[in-house]
């Protein structure tokens, strides 16, 4: 009787299986990640995805650097105002002309594993970096040498006075201090040694990476045991974890829900201003986009006011210059208000009438993608026809990339310095200068800026800079969104950060 | 018989073969650029050729095409572009997660799909049947992620009694996999169960109708036994070919009959590190030999149990001879 005991055979696993299931009543949903014993206990964070990998050289994910950020130093790194002030390095001079830099080390920093950090190692990173042609490569431009005269020494010359030096050395972890033996062992990319605040423990593919304290770290110790990130897509799922205590801390949360949550007070939800921008560009390589009537028509069609609400229920603020108010770099500028009719002037002047424009965003972003309806309404009142284009984010790339678009949003996240996100993006011929913007006197301000040493005299360049790229309307700046994150009622000292770096090394998870 | 296995294998390899020439130029088809994915929005030109290098995508599709099918036939998928980790690897890691998710949402369906489908033929016509046929269009038109997330916000936001997303590995902890399964198996099994129902009734129905289940009955034999040693026993030849079908397509996410949705928006919506998950990422990242990697795993599970199934079909028929 072959079948009959197949068919028993099923239904006794299929019962075993469910009775498994019920057994899930018993489920800890009281942080069952709490060491229970031990001094500081282990916090776990849910991220929105899995970084690619963990060699902080060659990712370019957020997702990564969340957690290198915690793994990782760099030799100097941004404060809660993003100035750059000591880590790795303990001081430095600067030559007088500006082309030698000489970082003094801090003393006895060791990497996670016991070995000691020294001139050496930071020789190699750049080095690397520089000659492997990895993805910070663009920030070592104007470094003509890197050299260790002694282990607690290195010195960096340079091509050109490069005033941003500082942020390039430290704005991310992208261009952290890695171990030569990590790295030619190959187990950088799944077990990085660094000499951080936390080393990572272990790295199951697809479900965690576990962080344990380095207590080799040269700062303060850390209070927390352990760190361990899950990676939960979706933020409503992300939410009930934090709600039901799986998880303690979350930067995925609902954006509709943001405003409940904070006043709910079952967990912290905290805001702050970032340094991104959201913008609008028009590509202008096409006809009509060339025209900067046409460009500015656009700008003066736009209410940015409800662009931002639809896009991110109020987590935002609404700007018309790339960075926002309170950060250093901040330049009060707001000559476009929300003007139909003087959109249709210019519209006019421009002999441009029933115009259809593609309009390109990606799922990557889904803000884009309900910015992009709000934005094709408030076209539509003006005479354009919008046609939203909605790509994964590899196809969206691939469009920019080739010039197949009319406009495109997109957002330029974590900035520190005004080199990072003007050159790039506006000057003549710029890396990420997809829209075809030029403009010589632009160009000159910005290749002036580049090494400018004396900061007010940079400011000025670069404010002069702004003014003339929101009046040509190169980009049509949006809205500078707030960095949300929430965390259980447990967790105490940790802070927000403008630029979305994620540190727990003085976070406290209190039982 | 074993002449037959062995042919059918060697036969398994030439499509194989197919699979990677196939997947291969449909990867080409499909817009984006690895590299570009790879590097984010910030980088220089020398870097994006220096990558693009690294990559081997600098070199003739053909050549591209035939290392990669030479590395193959010596068991070496290659590596990731992402993470640099061996495909094989990376693969295998996924695997018992998945497996572990699709065989227990299988067997929650057979659960449900087996006493509904054969009652809901046998009473035919009946409250039971109309239940049983509402139950299985109903499950076949909710989404599988619509009934997860109803179920995270029932059973873990209002209700507090499971888990709301992640993965504990059986051996790990059998009771804390059983609390993460449940949810993510039973959004899965109710699709799963609903096109089962409807299979086993209509499977069981045809039965019924034959000259010698007539026979049966008329030379006295109670319903009951007519049913059990008769009709159920030809009746689920077919439905074994179907949870073959069904078990190997969650595995693989792949849509099979427009029925199944595979189990990776489950996967997703779950934190499952399973299979879909994998091939979820690897498409957004254009990771070309991950998706290569796993398109090919789930070929050769298709074919195995395909196998398997025409092995078992041979076991529970005895008119079936396998040749």
């Amino acid at each position: 009787m072959t079948r009959s005991r197949i068919i028993a055979a099923a239904l006794a696993v299929a019962l075993t299986g469910l009775a498994g299931c019920s057994a899930g009543e018993s489920v800890d949903v009281d942080g069952g990640s709490t060491a229970a014993g031990s001094a500081g206990g282990t916090l776990t964070a849910a991220i929105g995805g899995e970084p690619d990998q963990l060699d902080p050289h060659r990712t370019s994910a957020y997702y990564s650097f969340q957690v290198l950020e915690n793994v990782y130093d760099t030799l100097v790194e941004p404060d809660a105002d993003l100035k750059m002030g000591p880590a790795l390095a303990a001081k430095w001079t600067t030559s007088s002309d500006q082309l030698t830099w000489t970082f003094t080390l801090r003393e006895g920093v060791r990497f996670s594993d016991g070995s000691p950090l020294t001139a050496q190692d930071v020789v190699y990173s750049y080095q690397r970096i520089i000659n492997e042609k990895l993805n910070a490569a663009y920030k070592f431009a104007t470094v003509k040498t890197v050299t260790a005269p002694d282990p607690a020494t290195v010195v960096i010359t340079l091509t050109a006075p490069t005033p941003n030096l500082l942020a390039n050395l430290g704005g991310f972890k992208g261009v952290a201090i890695v171990q030569r033996s990590n790295v030619e062992s190959g187990a950088i990319k799944t077990r990085p040694v660094g000499s951080g605040p936390f080393t990572v423990a272990s790295y199951t593919s697809g479900d965690t990476i576990k962080l344990t304290r380095n207590d080799a770290y040269w700062g303060p110790k850390p209070k927390l045991d352990g760190v361990t990130f899950t990676f939960v897509k979706d933020p409503t799922v992300a939410l009930q974890n934090l709600r039901g205590g799986e998880v303690q801390w979350t930067d995925n949360l609902p954006p509709q829900q943001v405003p409940a949550l904070k006043e709910d007070g079952a967990v912290t939800v905290a805001t702050t201003p970032s340094t991104d921008y959201w913008y609008l560009a028009l590509n202008e390589a096409r006809k009509p986009y060339d025209d900067v009537n046409v460009r500015r028509a656009v700008a003066f069609a736009l209410d940015r006011e409800a662009i931002t609400k639809a896009a991110k229920f109020g987590q935002a603020t609404a700007n018309q210059t790339a960075i926002p108010k309170g950060s250093s770099w901040y330049y009060d500028y707001t000559p476009y208000r929300h003007d139909p009719d003087q959109a249709r002037q210019l519209l006019g002047q421009a002999g441009v009438t029933g115009r259809t424009l593609d309009l390109m965003v990606t799922s990557e972003y889904p803000e884009t993608v309900t910015a992009a309806q709000v934005i094709a309404a408030q076209l539509k009142d003006v005479g354009i026809t919008v046609k939203i284009r909605t790509l994964d984010f590899a196809q969206w790339l691939d469009e920019q990339g080739k010039g197949n678009f009319d406009a495109f949003l997109l957002g330029w996240l974590g900035n520190i310095d005004p080199d990072e996100f003007y050159y790039a993006q506006h000057r003549t011929g710029g890396t990420f200068n997809f829209h075809g913007y030029s403009n010589p006197a632009v160009d000159t301000l910005l290749d002036q800026a580049r090494t400018q040493t004396d900061e007010g005299v940079r400011r000025q360049t670069y404010e002069r800079a702004a003014k003339q790229i929101v009046d040509d309307a190169s980009y049509i700046y949006l809205y500078n969104p707030d960095v949300v994150q929430g965390w259980s009622a447990k967790v105490t000292g940790y802070q927000v950060r403008t630029d979305r770096a994620i540190r727990f090394r003085d976070v406290t998870l209190n039982r | 018989m074993g002449r037959f296995v062995l042919r059918r294998l060697l036969q398994s390899v030439v499509v194989l073969l197919g699979v990677t020439l196939v997947v291969f130029l449909l990867l080409q088809l499909v817009p984006g650029d690895p590299v570009r994915v790879a590097l984010g929005t910030r980088f220089d030109q020398q870097t994006y050729d220096a990558l693009r290098e690294r990559s081997g995508l600098d070199r003739p599709l053909v050549v591209q095409y035939l290392s990669y099918v030479g590395h193959a036939l010596t068991g070496d998928l290659g590596v990731s572009f992402r993470s640099g980790q061996p495909v094989t690897t990376i693969v295998l890691e996924r695997l018992p997660a998945t497996l572990s998710l699709a065989v227990t949402a299988v067997l929650l369906a057979l659960l449900v799909a087996f006493p509904l489908g054969v009652l809901s033929a046998v009473r035919s016509g009946s409250f039971v049947d109309h239940a049983a046929r509402v139950f299985s269009q109903f499950g076949v038109s909710v989404p599988d992620f619509w009934t997860g997330i109803m179920g995270i916000l029932l059973f873990a936001g209002v209700l507090g009694w499971l888990p709301p997303s992640g993965y504990v590995a059986l051996t790990d902890d059998p009771a804390g996999w059983a609390s993460h399964v449940a949810l993510p198996a039973t959004a899965v099994g109710l699709v799963t169960a609903s096109i089962l129902t409807r299979f086993i009734r209509s499977s069981v129905l045809e039965v019924l109708a034959e000259d010698y289940v007539r026979t049966a009955e008329a030379k006295g034999l109670r319903r009951r036994v007519v049913v059990v040693r008769h009709v159920l026993r030809n009746a689920l030849i077919p439905v074994v070919t179907v949870v073959g079908v069904q078990l190997a397509s969650l595995v693989g996410g792949v849509q099979l009959a427009s029925l199944v949705g595979g189990v990776i928006v489950i996967e997703v919506l779950f934190a499952w590190p399973g299979i879909g998950r994998l091939t979820y990422d690897a498409v957004q990242a254009r990771d070309y030999p991950v998706l290569q990697g796993a398109v090919l795993f789930v070929a050769t599970l298709f074919l195995l149990t395909n196998l398997l199934v025409d092995v078992l079909y041979a076991r529970l028929d005895p008119r079936i001879r396998l040749r």
